[in-house]
């Protein structure tokens, strides 16, 4: 399969027809996934109506599973804007098939991720007190603090990556809007703005949208970088540490495009896009899955090296204990489904078997989940004072709500495939070799 | 291009074209006769027949600029008039701390720079637009390519003839007559 096979129309119809009411099944996937959103839900409101203690945060691990969510989420996020933007700037002509699924990937982590904050809060109401208005004590938020810096990146980048996602779907909007019919007819014309490929249209739009993808990039590496100093700028051993900010970027971006191609393999089957995301494109992803996998293997020893280098027993002790302690094992599922498994990358018949691709994606989604965990418990749990290390375990209401979080991403990406174009028609047609072979 | 209502003497005929290239050669083309070329279309942004338009920059870029800067001070002064509410030492850094406030200010000059882009790109392209474009075909947001020309009306046939030498399938829009001379009807195709 490759790409000189596809014309301007083939690509139409197979996105379009991706496009056609669903069957009986997909509505099951729809309901069992919605069932798993409300389940979340549930578990959301009892911790509400009963307080923040049914969850297992507690001394001395006050951050939890809520906020090894919320940077796993946002992790999540960020290879959606690498292979949009920062690849568009590159030219890199393989990111064209995957860039709209990868950024609906990242506007639903986002949200995803968003619900965190709110969710950790416990009394949830009191989430005015990070918006920029004097509270009852006529306080205003402290700008200085690591975690208003958090609030206000992950603002901007939820806008801007939903917005960089709309402006990029509407000519392929308009594409669709040409094609229907009846009530569908009238929704995208709306939603498309009346777009008609008009070359003072496409003027502007070529360059609004570079600025697009010349903003996106230092965006997604600040916001990172921020959600790493909500950690590295509190004094906990583990935590205290300028490399956080690379580290986190890196682990982003390996997470993400694990991420993708999870999505992107089942994808690719159901919705026969076999001849758009070809296997030289997941190859591609696997390959980059690869250096981002030894950036963050280097990320790990060059922390272990700097405790033991620096001779501050705290920092020692809390390495030694991460690799040997109590949390070892997830430590080391950490280190093996992160850095070691992904280097079977290496062997091209491993990066060109679509099971081992979807199989090695997962073992590295399982990994930087644990990294999270690792990071974040790992710290907190075995600090400075013997007398106050203790352990944690998340309890069935953060289980719920985690499991809710992951059925809220998966349905919201469920029903986009099948009401939005989820390969970008237009960015297809802009790899193909120009000439009459799109023609009737 | 011009975007203005065309006089009433005045006729028009729509270009289908399959390739880029038979549309870049017909703007061409276009500049060498009296015919006005008032619009084209394409599913793709194209480098061959933007050259071919020779059209100006867009000014979208303005409109971004105008939005980081001031964003960057609309973000590092809002985090800078909070810390004043209070005058309060926090971490042993100013009240007007400029480091983690050129952060506050990096954040608000990307979300200003992007909606500065995307309100710059929907005056500039004249954005939402819902009413009826003349001419216009559905295929041009799929496989096929646009230009739409005008005359006067004695010359109407003179373009048609200038479309059929350059490879172009014919649409005339209702409001005007066909070479043959009957009127064309929600668009006819040749």
């Amino acid at each position: 399969m490759n790409e000189s096979a596809l014309t301007y129309q083939s690509i139409d119809d197979t996105v379009i027809d991706t496009l056609t009411p669903p069957g009986r099944s997909y509505w099951v996937v729809v309901a069992l996934l919605f069932c798993g959103v409300l389940m979340g839900a549930a578990c959301w409101l009892y911790q509400i109506f009963t307080g923040i203690g049914v969850a297992g945060q507690n001394n001395p691990v006050h951050w939890g599973t809520y906020l090894i969510n919320f940077v796993f989420w946002v992790g999540i996020a960020h290879s959606g804007t690498l292979i949009s933007a920062i690849l568009h700037l590159f030219r890199a002509g393989w990111r064209n098939p995957i860039a709209r699924a990868a950024e609906t990937m990242t506007v639903f982590a986002v949200c995803t991720a968003g619900l965190y904050p709110f969710i950790h809060l416990g009394r949830v109401w009191m989430v005015f007190y990070m918006l920029p208005f004097p509270n009852q004590r006529t306080l205003w938020p402290n700008f200085q603090s690591p975690l208003m810096f958090d609030v206000v990146a992950i603002s901007t980048y939820l806008t801007v990556s939903s917005l960089f996602w709309f402006t990029g779907m509407l000519p392929d909007l308009a594409a669709i809007r040409d094609r229907a019919t009846g009530v569908r007819r009238k929704i995208f014309t709306i939603i498309s703005l009346g777009w008609t490929g008009e070359y003072e249209q496409w003027r502007h739009y070529t360059r609004g949208y570079l600025f697009f993808a010349a903003l996106a990039t230092p965006l997604v590496i600040s916001v990172h970088s921020v959600v790493s100093w909500d950690f590295a700028l509190g004094v906990v051993p583990g935590w205290h540490t300028t490399i956080f900010a690379p580290y986190f970027v890196a682990g982003a971006i390996h997470s993400g495009l694990a991420m993708v191609l999870t999505l992107m393999i089942p994808l690719r089957k159901l919705f026969h896009y076999e001849k758009i995301i070809t296997v030289k494109v997941l190859e591609s992803v696997a390959k980059t899955i690869v250096f981002t996998g030894l950036i963050v293997g280097f990320a790990y020893g060059t922390e272990i090296f700097i405790a033991w280098y620096s001779h501050n027993i705290v920092e020692m002790e809390t390495f030694r204990w991460r690799m040997f302690g109590d949390y070892s094992v997830e430590y080391w599922i950490m280190v093996i489904c992160n850095t070691v498994i992904p280097l079977l990358f290496l062997v091209k018949r491993v990066r060109t078997h679509i099971k081992w691709l979807f199989v090695i994606s997962i073992f590295v989604n399982i990994g930087m989940w644990f990294e999270r965990f690792v990071i974040i418990v790992g710290s907190v749990a075995h600090d400075f004072i013997p007398y106050a290390w203790g352990l944690y375990w998340p309890t069935w209401v953060e289980f719920g709500i985690m499991i809710g979080s992951f059925c809220l991403f998966f349905f919201l990406f469920v029903l986009f495939v099948k009401h939005l174009p989820s390969v970008s028609m237009t960015e297809m047609k802009e790899t193909l070799h120009e000439g009459g072979a799109h023609a009737d | 291009m011009k975007g203005v209502p065309m006089p009433t003497d005045r006729t028009s005929i729509m270009g289908i074209f399959s390739t880029e290239e038979q549309t870049a050669s017909a703007i061409r083309g276009l500049h060498n006769t009296a015919f006005t070329l008032e619009r084209v279309h394409s599913p793709i942004p194209s480098h061959t027949i933007a050259d071919a338009l020779k059209l100006p920059k867009s000014k979208v870029g303005w409109f971004t600029l105008a939005g980081g800067i001031t964003g960057f001070f609309t973000g590092f002064l809002f985090a800078a008039f909070t810390a004043t509410r209070w005058s309060l030492m926090v971490s042993g850094k100013p009240v007007v701390a400029l480091v983690p406030f050129v952060i506050v200010g990096f954040e608000f000059t990307i979300l200003f720079a992007v909606i500065g882009n995307v309100l710059g790109l929907i005056s500039q392209a004249r954005l939402p637009r819902f009413e009826t474009v003349t001419s216009y075909d559905p295929r041009f947001t799929g496989h096929k390519f646009g230009i739409l020309a005008s005359c006067s009306a004695g010359e109407k046939s003179g373009l048609h003839h200038f479309f059929e030498a350059k490879g172009a399938e014919i649409k005339t829009d209702d409001n005007f007559k066909g070479p043959t001379g009957k009127t064309a009807r929600g668009g006819r195709t040749t």
